[in-house]
């Protein structure tokens, strides 16, 4: 602990913390622009100016490290001065128009610096040097005549997202940030996790689909969680009016601390912009789909599932939630003792785990050991592409010397990345991991006596035939991976949706021998509830006479569409117009993701609550509650005791 | 005490903030007890008295040969120059031409724009101001008030003259100092 006083007060804080974050934690205000709490301190604009006795000039108070009987003033004329120097150089090195940029009025950084320094003009004019925006990028563009060059977007996809995609060209007043080499950002290696967007503290970085739609002031932020996929990131959404403005990542979520990716920033919003709802229950009358009120429907589909027990098949999307699914595993396998009702996935992210939790417990470990792994090894999922939060919390830690392994049939995901890349033949991760587990022994990094280890090189040299993979560079992974202080192993669908879990069985013993965290991602939003629910059966829709498919905001898949493309009687619950609907006999109108809400369980199976954003408009309900009213006109009552029942099955995570 | 003596006039700007001024409906009243208002552009006296105001008020920034002459002469003629308004503080939207070349933009404005014919030319006449590159007012002439906004709000002008009027230098703070 070190003792400093900071404006007359005397404050006592941990080794190593600046002094600036001390002045914060004691309550004092220091305004700031290139500082920001979760990114490594920059000392870029000098905004933060700060008194310090016995230095000779002002000093940044933001890279200042606090230390032993520290004397600093934060408010005087002088340094007033400095900063209102400061703010008009920033000012004077770009062109900016505040009353048509998007976040003037509260939202700019830089302008309420200026009002909190009182300044009404501007001791320098712009430089008018025309500067291009570049709107390559669908989600967001880059103004670069509002950028004060702070590189917080610059640190942002490095040290959250760790893409690495953006940097500062050239020197002093001709500094320009770049994206890769200097292409346009639509052309670049962005991911549009917008996260750059998010911590921009000008309108340098525009949002393009909220802007000008209201600024903070005028609007509401609520705190949900985008159920996009197993990852479950904390997100905070601006909402004005009934309409989402703008979501962003909640820092304070564990989940992902901050972090998230394009589909949970914008492509969730896209079905609510462009797609048509369903506005009210519809029943097929002499071929046309007509409007019917909810009685008539229930009436209909109650009927049409009476006269086709034997026969029906009930499919339910996982991405909805536990309460739906409950509620749909209740009516459709406990009420009505139908044999084929499955969620979407089919066990397909579930199965291998929830096998081999029937005899080890819970196994799998949380997404936040990846911020401490100091080597992470990727089984059978492209965590560039999908689950996306993952791969940045992997990729993010690259140049702090995590080792990352990626094995995998394709590989190319990974290809820019400068690590090790073990591209496999098809199906053959297990032998792989075999190898690694022998390598291991063979070079005496670790030990192991069973029996599969007694001829460590017959194995790798096995691994190396079956695998396609050279046995030197199996022997490297190995020795890499049988060093690593705190590893963790990642691994998806190729290894997870086998139900006899040969791969992942393998996986746990290399796990034991090296005390690695184990992490499967899992798909959609509820993966893991529906398959604790055991709606991760294999159903053959083909076969069925009558089908009901709950649908929620999803869009059906060519797959399912293809299987039911001979069912007679489809009901249908759905939130929006489309090619399952209109071929459906009975369609329910759901509510979409921001107007129910309800509890998820995560990839590591953390449960969260979504909330309720948006008022539901029309005659649409949540999904749950449309399957009670379906379940009561057919004869039952349904409890909602679905934490006992996620918990009464073995499962690999622990769902708390 | 003698009501202080304004003047005001407009330049590049759009007259917004003038109409901004007039929003201060009843509020104008108090204003006219405090002060002897004396030329503005909506009003039947052009130009500042000779022997000078007190306050002289300008709106706009300065685009052409004409601005000029008239920001000088309220320059000389008033004791306290306030700046009224983006254009006239920073240079204001009228400023975003600056981007481009004058003289392509002054061809551009007077024969490619949608309400011009195929005769449309390029007016030629010594009488007309001469077109320049836009400057906020500070950037030709002293400013001692800056009043940002776009345009600034009925009550910052309110405070601002009712401030004025008593002999007091404004200080805009609070919700008043807004850039818009
Ligand atoms: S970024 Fe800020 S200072 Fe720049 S134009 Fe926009 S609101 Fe004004
Ligand atoms: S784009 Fe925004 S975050 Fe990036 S350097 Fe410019 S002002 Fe800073
Ligand atoms: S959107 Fe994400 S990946 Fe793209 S530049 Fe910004 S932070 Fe980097
Ligand atoms: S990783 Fe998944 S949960 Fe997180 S923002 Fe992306 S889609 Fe949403
Ligand atoms: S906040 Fe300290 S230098 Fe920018």
């Amino acid at each position: 602990m070190v003792h400093l006083t900071i404006d007359g007060k005397h404050i006592e804080v941990p080794e190593g913390t600046t002094v600036l974050r001390a002045a914060q934690q004691a309550g004092i205000h220091i305004p700031t622009l290139c500082d920001h709490p979760h990114l490594t301190p920059y000392g870029g604009c000098r905004l933060c100016l700060v008194d310090v006795k016995g230095a000779r000039t002002l000093q940044p108070s933001c890279t200042l490290p606090a230390t032993e009987g520290l004397e600093v003033t934060t408010v005087n004329e002088q340094i007033s001065d400095a900063r209102k120097f400061v703010l008009s150089m920033i000012f004077s090195e770009r062109n900016h128009f505040c009353p048509y940029c998007q976040v003037s009025g509260g939202d700019c950084e830089l302008q309420n610096a200026a009002y909190e320094q009182g300044m009404t003009h501007w001791m320098i004019q712009p430089n008018w040097n025309t500067y291009k925006v570049d709107a390559s990028n669908p989600y967001f563009s880059y103004e670069a005549n509002r950028c004060i060059l702070c590189r917080r977007c610059v640190r942002t996809c490095q040290e959250l997202v760790g893409n690495f995609t953006l940097g500062v060209e050239q020197r002093g007043a001709a500094s320009i940030l770049v994206a890769d080499l200097g292409v346009p950002l639509g052309e670049s290696t962005c991911v549009s996790c917008g996260m750059c967007v998010q911590n921009c503290p000008t309108g340098a970085m525009m949002d393009r689909r909220a802007a000008y739609r209201g600024l903070s002031a005028d609007a509401e932020t609520i705190k949900t969680i985008c159920t996009g996929c197993s990852v479950g990131c904390g997100i905070e959404v601006t909402i004005r009016d009934n309409n989402i403005i703008a979501i962003n990542g909640d820092y304070d979520s564990p989940v992902n601390q901050g972090v998230i990716c394009k589909i949970g920033r914008w492509q969730s919003l896209e079905a609510m912009d462009s797609g048509v709802a369903v506005k009210t229950p519809m029943i097929r009358k002499n071929g046309e789909l007509v409007s019917a009120s909810w009685e008539e429907a229930l009436a209909f589909a109650s009927k049409a599932i009476d006269t086709t027990r034997q026969s029906l098949a009930a499919l339910a999307s996982s991405s909805l939630s536990v309460e739906t699914l409950y509620a749909f595993k209740k009516l459709f396998v406990d009420g009505l003792a139908i044999q084929s009702v499955s969620a979407s996935e089919m066990g397909k992210y579930t199965n291998a785990q929830k096998s081999l939790a029937v005899t080890n417990g819970v196994f799998e470990g949380h997404l936040s050991a990846l911020n401490n792994a100091d080597c992470v090894v990727t089984i059978g999922e492209d965590l560039i592409h999908q689950h996306e939060v993952v791969g940045f919390m992997i990729k993010r830690n690259l140049p702090k010397g995590t080792a990352l392994i990626c094995v995998d049939t394709d590989g190319s995901a990974y290809g820019n990345l400068p690590n090790s890349v073990i591209k496999i033949n098809p199906g053959t991760e297990q032998q792989l991991v075999k190898g690694l587990i022998a390598g291991m022994v063979k070079l005496g990094v670790k030990s192991c006596a069973c029996d599969g280890c007694k001829n460590p090189d017959q194995v790798v040299q096995d691994a190396a035939n079956a695998t396609g993979v050279e046995s030197t560079l199996i022997l490297d992974a190995a020795y890499i991976l049988g060093n690593a202080q705190s590893p963790v192993i990642v691994y998806g669908s190729t290894v997870t949706s086998d139900v006899d879990a040969s791969t992942l069985t393998t996986i746990k013993c290399l796990s034991d021998m090296i005390s690695a965290e184990m992490i499967s991602v899992k798909g959609n939003a509820n993966s893991v509830a529906s398959a604790q629910f055991g709606l991760d059966q294999p159903v053959d829709m083909h076969t069925a006479k009558a089908a009901v498919i709950v649908l929620g905001d999803k869009q059906p898949c060519d797959e399912l569409l293809n299987a039911v493309s001979k069912v007679n009687t489809k009901i249908v619950f759905s939130a929006y117009q489309n090619a399952l609907v209109e071929t459906a006999d009975v369609v329910f109108p759901v509510n979409n993701w921001a107007e129910e809400e309800g509890h998820f369980i995560n990839m590591d199976g953390t449960v969260q609550k979504r909330s309720q954003i948006l008022a539901a408009n029309g005659q649409g309900k949540a999904s749950a509650q449309a399957i009670h009213d379906l379940a009561a006109q057919l004869g039952f009552s349904i409890d909602d005791h679905w934490m006992e029942a996620l918990q009464s099955t073995p499962a690999s995570v622990t769902i708390a | 005490m003698t009501k202080p003596k304004v003047a005001s006039d407009w330049l590049a700007g759009c007259s917004g903030c003038h109409m901004s001024l007039l929003d201060m409906d009843e509020r104008l009243l108090d204003i006219i007890d405090l002060v002897d208002l004396r030329a503005t552009p909506i009003t039947d006296l052009k130009h500042p008295d000779k022997d000078g105001v007190d306050v002289g008020i300008l709106e706009g920034g300065i685009n052409n040969s004409a601005n000029l002459a008239v920001a000088k002469m309220m320059r000389e003629r008033c004791k306290i120059l306030v700046a009224l308004g983006d254009c006239a503080v920073f240079g204001g939207v009228p400023a975003m031409r600056n981007f481009f070349d004058l003289d392509e933009t002054v061809r551009y404005v007077y024969t490619q724009t949608m309400s011009m014919d195929k005769e449309a030319i390029v007016p030629k006449d010594p009488e007309l101001a001469v077109p320049q590159r836009v400057q906020a007012l500070s950037e030709v002439i002293k400013v001692d008030v800056f009043v940002p906004g776009c345009p600034p709000s009925p009550d910052a002008i309110y405070h601002v003259l009712s401030e004025l009027a008593q002999g007091r230098l404004p200080n805009l703070t609070g919700n008043l100092l807004d850039w818009h």
